[in-house]
C-alpha cells in the first residue's frame, strides 16, 4: 500500500439534485402544510374571520350539538356517502363481473361509455336530472301521467333521493372499472385449480374469486366514499333544503365570511374521511395478497344463453340511465326551455351567445387549468422522483403530505388557502389567479405523483446507474434517461389533471373573483338562475373539449379511455 | 489506458445505525493486476455485488480505500471514475436506438459527431454487431445475446479504465451462456481492459477468469487461478464451492493422520493437502475431504471400506456418479462418487462399500458450513 495515494483531494459534491428538490418541498411547506396548520388553528377560534391565537374556543364544534342545521348536515353527509358507496357497489360489481366474465359483444364500447359519467362534471349531471326529474321534469311528468291515476306520485329530484341517485350514477364507474379490472386480470389457474379439486362455480366465486378482488373493491369503494363526502356541486344544485358538510362550509364562508367556523366544519369533514381511509386500510391490509403466477391464461367466460341475456340487459340498462344526462344536455342546449314532455323553442342562441358572454370565462378556464397542470406535472414528477429514487428519511411523510389533498374535499382546500392567504395575510392572494392555480396544484398533483411513482417503481434503477457509470452527472441522467422513460406516466397524470381541472367547481367557487370566473362557475350561476339552455350549451362545449383531449391522447398513447381514468 | 485496481481494508456496513446492521464487506484487501480478467465468486449474499458496486461508486464504502492504479477514488462520485459497467438486466435504453445506446457515454463526454460514429462502428465490430448497427433498431427488438453485446459495447466505447460485469450471463439460456463467456473473454483480451466479472456460478468463474476471488459473508476466503483453487483450496468452504468435496467427520491422531469417526479406519494425508486454519491438538475433531474422483465404490467388504447404500446412479457420459448414503455420524450428507465405469450388478438401493483413495484426500479444520 503506497501512502502517496492518499493525496487525492476531495472532489466537490454535485448539489444540483438538492437545489432541484428544495423547490417542491418549499412549495408544499408554504401552500399545503402551513394552510392546513392555520385551518386547524382557526377551527379552535371563535366564529369570524379574525386570526386570534391564544383564544381557544370549541364553538365551531359545539355547533354540531347545538344547531339543528349543523347536526342535520353531518347526518346527511353520512347517509348520502354511505348510501352512494353501497349503491355503487351493488351496481358496479355485477357490471364488472358481467363485462369481464360473460361472453358478449361490444365490451370495449361498454368500458368506454362506462367511464363517461366520471369525465362529465358531476354538477352538470345534477342539473340535467333537474330537467328529467325536477318539478316540471320530463320523466317525472311522464311517469305522473302514467302512474297518477294509481295515486302514486314520483318524488322530485330535490333532496336526499336526488343526491344519492345523482352521485351513484356519477361514481359507479369507479367500482365498475376497478372490479372489471380485477375480475378480468385474475389468474385463471387459481380458479381452475379450485375446479379440479371439486369446487362448484359458486363455491369458487365465494372462496377464491371474491376474496382476491376484495382489495380492488375496497379501493373503489373508498374512492366513491371520499368523492361523495367531498362533493359540492350535486348537493349545491339539487340538495334543496338538505345541507351536507361541503355546502355548509360554502354557506359559512359565502354567507357569513366566517372562516373560523368553516375551518371547524372542514376539520370534521377531513376527520371522517381520514377515519374511513384508516378503516379501509385496516380491512384491506388483512386481505392483500401477492399474486403468485408464472403464466396467465385467458379467463374462461360464461357462455350460457340465459346469463348472457341477463348480463347484456343489465349493462345496457345501467349505461342508458347513467348516460341520460349527457343526451339530455345535448338536446337541451338547442332549446329555450324543457318543461313537460317535449323541449320548446328550438334555437341556436345558446351557442351563438357564448363568444360574447363567455369569452373571459373560457380564457380563464383554459389559462388556469393549463398553467396549474404544467406546474403540477413538474411538482408531482419531482416529488415522485425524490420519494422513489432518493428515498430520503422522511419519504413516508412526503408521500403522505402529497397524497393528503387526494382525500381533502375541494371546499376544504379552499378554506385552508383562504385561511392562510386572504385579507391582510403576509402573502395576500385573495381573488387572484395565483390562489386558484395553487389550489388546483394542491388538489391535482397527487394524480401526476401517483402515476409517475408507479412508473418509476417499475423502472429498473440500473437504467439510471448505467448512465451514471457512463459518466453522466445527476442532471444529465435525469434529463436524458429518467424523464424520457417516465414521460408516458407524466402525460397520463397530466391529462387526468387537465380534464378534471377544466370542470373544477368545488374549489373555485370559494376562491373566484369577478376577474377570475371560470366556465363551471358560469354554468353553476346559469343553473341557479334557471337558464338551463345556456348552462347546457356551455356544458356541451366543456364536454367536447374534455372528450377531444382524452381521445387524442389515448390515440397517441394507444390506450383506452378507460385506462387513463382508472386511477381516479 | 488500463489500470490495476487495489482494495485496502474495505468495509461496508448497511443500515449502520439501524437495529440490525449488515456487515456486507469485512476488511477486503487485494489487488487486481492491469489487464486482468478477475472473477468475484460466491453464494448469494456473500458481498460480491456489493464489492462491485462499491468499485463503481454506486455504493459508498464505510471505511477503507479503493485505488485505480495509484489514484484513490474512494471519494470520487461514480460519474467521474471513467468506468464501464454491464448490468445483469443489461439496462439498455428502450427510448433510444442501438446507435444512441452505444454512443451514450460519448455524448456525455461531448465527443464530436465524426468520432462518435467512428468509435461506435469500431466497438460494434468488436462485439460482432455490424449488421444490427446498419438496421439500427430499438434494443427491445434484439435477442438476449445481442442485447448483451450492445450492453458490452456501450460500456467499452469510451475506453474506460476498468470494466465491471455484474452477473452479465444470468439472463441468458444455458447454451448462449457458454458461448458468451468465451466471447467476453475474447473481447476482454482484445481490449486489454482490467475487468471484474461477478458470478455465483463456479463453472462460469473457472472458465472465464484469469484469477478468482471466493467470497463468503463479506470475507475474501481465497484468491487464485482456477487450478490453484481446485487443487489447493485453503479451507473446507472453498473446496466444496469450487468443485464438489465429500467430508468425513474424523479425529486427529497424529499431525498428518485422522481416524474416521465410528470406524477403525485411519487416513493419512499428504503434507501438501493439510489445510488447518491453526494447528489442532491431537484427538480434536477435523474433517477429511475427498473429491468424487478421489473415492471409489466397491461391492466387497474391506478393512478400509465404509458401508453405505446407493441412493441414485447417474450416467454423466465420461463418468458414472454414485450417490451413496453412509452413517450420518460420519457424513450427514450423501457422498458423491465418480467412477469411470458402471459397476456390474449394483443398482439403486443396493448395499455397497465406499473407499477413499490413498494419498489424495485433504484434511480441513471443522468450520461452519454454508
Amino acid at each position: 500500500m503506497k501512502e502517496a495515494t492518499l493525496l487525492v483531494k476531495k472532489e466537490k459534491r454535485d448539489i444540483t439534485p438538492y437545489l432541484v428538490f428544495a423547490i417542491p418541498l418549499a412549495f408544499m411547506a408554504i401552500f399545503l402544510i402551513y394552510p392546513m396548520f392555520i385551518t386547524l388553528a382557526r377551527a379552535f377560534m371563535p366564529a369570524g374571520n379574525k386570526l386570534t391565537f391564544g383564544t381557544f374556543s370549541l364553538s365551531g364544534f359545539t355547533k354540531f350539538g347545538e344547531s339543528m342545521m349543523y347536526r342535520k348536515a353531518l347526518v346527511n353527509s353520512f347517509i348520502v356517502s354511505l348510501a352512494v358507496t353501497a349503491f355503487c357497489i351493488i351496481i358496479g360489481v355485477p357490471m364488472g363481473y358481467f363485462v369481464a366474465r360473460v361472453k358478449m359483444p361490444g365490451k370495449n364500447l361498454m368500458l368506454s361509455l362506462g367511464i363517461l359519467p366520471i369525465i362529465m362534471p358531476s354538477f352538470v349531471g345534477a342539473f340535467t336530472w333537474v330537467i328529467l326529474l325536477g318539478r316540471q321534469g320530463v320523466v317525472r311528468h311522464f311517469l305522473n301521467i302514467v302512474l297518477g291515476p294509481l295515486g302514486i306520485e314520483v318524488p322530485t329530484i330535490y333532496g336526499m333521493f336526488g343526491m344519492i341517485l345523482c352521485m351513484t350514477l356519477t361514481y359507479y364507474p369507479f367500482v365498475f372499472q376497478l372490479s372489471y379490472g380485477a375480475f378480468a386480470s385474475a389468474n385463471s389457474l387459481l380458479e381452475e385449480a379450485g375446479m379440479l379439486m371439486g369446487a362448484s362455480r359458486w363455491y369458487i366465486f365465494r372462496t377464491i374469486t371474491f376474496p382476491l378482488i376484495l382489495p380492488s373493491l375496497g379501493a373503489g369503494a373508498l374512492l366513491v366514499f371520499v368523492r361523495a363526502i367531498g362533493n359540492f356541486g350535486i348537493p349545491a344544485i339539487i340538495g334543496g333544503d338538505k345541507y351536507v358538510l361541503p355546502t355548509l362550509i360554502y354557506f359559512r364562508v359565502n354567507g357569513f365570511w366566517d372562516l373560523n367556523g368553516a375551518a371547524s366544519i372542514a376539520v370534521i369533514n377531513v376527520a371522517i374521511t381520514a377515519l374511513v381511509l384508516y378503516l379501509q386500510k385496516r380491512v384491506i391490509n388483512r386481505h392483500e395478497y401477492e399474486t403468485i403466477s408464472a403464466t396467465h391464461s385467458e379467463i374462461k367466460q360464461h357462455e350460457g344463453l340465459a346469463i348472457r341475456i341477463i348480463a347484456i340487459v343489465y349493462c345496457l340498462l345501467v349505461l342508458i340511465i347513467s348516460l341520460l344526462p349527457q343526451l339530455t344536455i345535448i338536446v337541451m342546449s338547442f332549446y329555450e326551455k324543457w318543461t313537460g314532455l317535449f323541449p320548446q323553442g328550438f334555437t341556436l342562441r345558446n351557442y351563438i351567445r357564448i363568444p360574447t358572454y363567455s369569452h373571459k370565462e373560457l380564457f380563464n378556464t383554459f389559462y388556469l387549468s393549463i398553467v396549474a397542470t404544467l406546474l403540477a406535472a413538474v411538482l408531482g414528477s419531482l416529488v415522485a422522483y425524490i420519494t422513489e429514487r432518493k428515498k430520503p428519511k422522511g419519504a413516508a411523510l412526503l408521500d403522505l403530505s402529497i397524497m393528503a389533498p387526494f382525500i381533502l374535499p375541494g371546499t376544504v382546500v379552499s378554506v385552508s388557502l383562504l385561511s392562510a392567504f386572504s385579507g391582510a395575510s403576509v402573502i395576500a392572494l385573495g381573488g387572484t389567479y395565483t390562489i386558484i392555480i395553487i389550489s388546483y396544484m394542491i388538489r391535482r398533483t397527487p394524480y401526476v405523483y401517483r402515476s409517475v411513482a408507479a412508473s418509476l417503481s417499475q423502472l429498473n434503477p440500473s437504467l439510471e446507474e448505467a448512465s451514471t457509470i457512463a459518466g453522466a452527472s445527476w442532471f444529465y441522467t435525469f434529463r436524458r434517461v429518467s424523464v424520457p422513460l417516465i414521460m408516458p406516466a407524466i402525460i397520463g397524470g397530466s391529462i387526468l389533471t387537465l380534464t378534471t381541472l377544466l370542470q373544477e367547481l368545488s374549489t373555485t367557487i370559494l376562491l373566484y373573483s369577478p376577474k377570475t370566473r371560470t366556465v363551471p362557475i358560469q354554468i353553476y350561476g346559469a343553473v341557479a338562475d334557471g337558464k338551463l339552455g345556456e348552462a347546457s350549451a356551455l356544458s356541451v362545449v366543456l364536454l367536447i373539449v374534455v372528450f377531444i383531449i382524452v381521445y387524442a391522447m389515448n390515440r397517441k398513447q394507444g390506450k383506452s379511455i378507460a385506462s387513463s381514468f382508472k386511477m381516479g | 489506458m488500463s489500470l490495476s485496481l487495489t482494495y485496502h481494508q474495505v468495509n461496508k456496513v448497511f443500515d449502520q445505525h439501524a437495529k440490525n446492521p449488515v456487515h456486507a464487506l469485512k476488511d477486503v484487501s487485494f489487488t487486481i493486476e492491469e489487464g486482468e480478467l478477475f472473477c468475484l465468486l460466491g453464494p448469494s449474499g456473500c458481498g460480491k455485488t456489493t464489492l462491485l458496486r462499491s468499485t463503481a461508486g454506486l455504493e459508498t464504502i464505510t471505511s477503507g480505500q479503493i485505488l485505480y492504479g495509484e489514484r484513490d477514488i474512494t471519494a470520487i462520485p461514480p460519474f467521474r471514475r471513467n468506468i464501464g459497467m454491464v448490468f445483469q438486466s443489461f439496462a439498455l435504453y428502450p427510448h433510444m436506438n442501438i446507435f444512441e445506446n452505444v454512443a451514450y457515454g460519448l455524448r456525455v463526454r461531448k465527443t464530436p459527431e465524426e468520432i462518435v460514429k467512428k468509435k461506435v462502428t469500431e466497438v460494434m465490430e468488436l462485439v460482432g454487431l455490424t449488421e444490427e448497427l446498419k438496421r439500427n433498431p430499438s434494443p427491445t427488438g434484439l435477442s438476449g445475446g445481442q442485447q448483451q453485446r450492445v450492453a458490452i459495447a456501450r460500456a467499452l466505447v469510451y475506453d474506460p479504465d476498468i470494466l465491471l460485469l455484474d452477473e452479465p450471463l444470468a439472463n441468458l439460456d444455458a447454451k448462449l451462456r457458454r458461448y458468451m463467456r468465451a466471447e467476453i473473454r475474447r473481447i476482454q483480451k482484445a481490449t486489454g481492459i482490467t475487468t471484474i466479472f461477478v458470478t455465483h456460478d463456479q463453472e462460469e468463474a473457472m472458465a472465464i477468469g484469469d484469477r478468482l476471488a471466493v467470497l463468503r459473508r463479506g470475507v475474501v476466503e481465497q484468491i487464485g487461478t482456477s487450478n490453484e483453487l481446485y487443487t489447493a483450496p485453503n479451507g473446507a468452504f472453498v473446496s466444496n464451492f469450487i468443485g464438489k468435496m465429500n467430508f468425513f467427520n474424523a479425529t486427529l491422531k497424529s499431525p498428518t493422520a485422522a481416524q474416521i469417526d465410528t470406524t477403525p479406519i485411519t487416513i493419512t494425508a499428504n503434507e501438501k493437502k493439510i489445510r488447518f486454519a491453526s494447528t489442532p491438538k491431537t484427538n480434536s475433531s477435523v474433517l477429511i475431504g475427498a473429491r468424487p474422483e478421489q473415492m471409489e465404490v466397491v461391492t466387497q467388504k474391506d478393512s478400509d471400506a465404509i458401508a453405505g447404500k446407493v441412493q441414485i446412479i447417474q450416467h454423466l457420459g465420461q463418468v458414472v456418479r454414485y450417490e451413496v448414503a453412509i452413517d450420518s455420524k460420519i457424513s450427514p450428507t450423501t457422498l458423491e462418487i465418480d467412477m469411470p465405469l458402471m459397476l456390474d450388478g449394483v443398482h439403486e438401493q443396493d448395499d455397497v462399500f465406499v473407499k477413499v483413495k490413498e494419498g489424495l484426500p485433504f484434511l480441513f479444520s471443522v468450520e461452519e458450513q454454508n
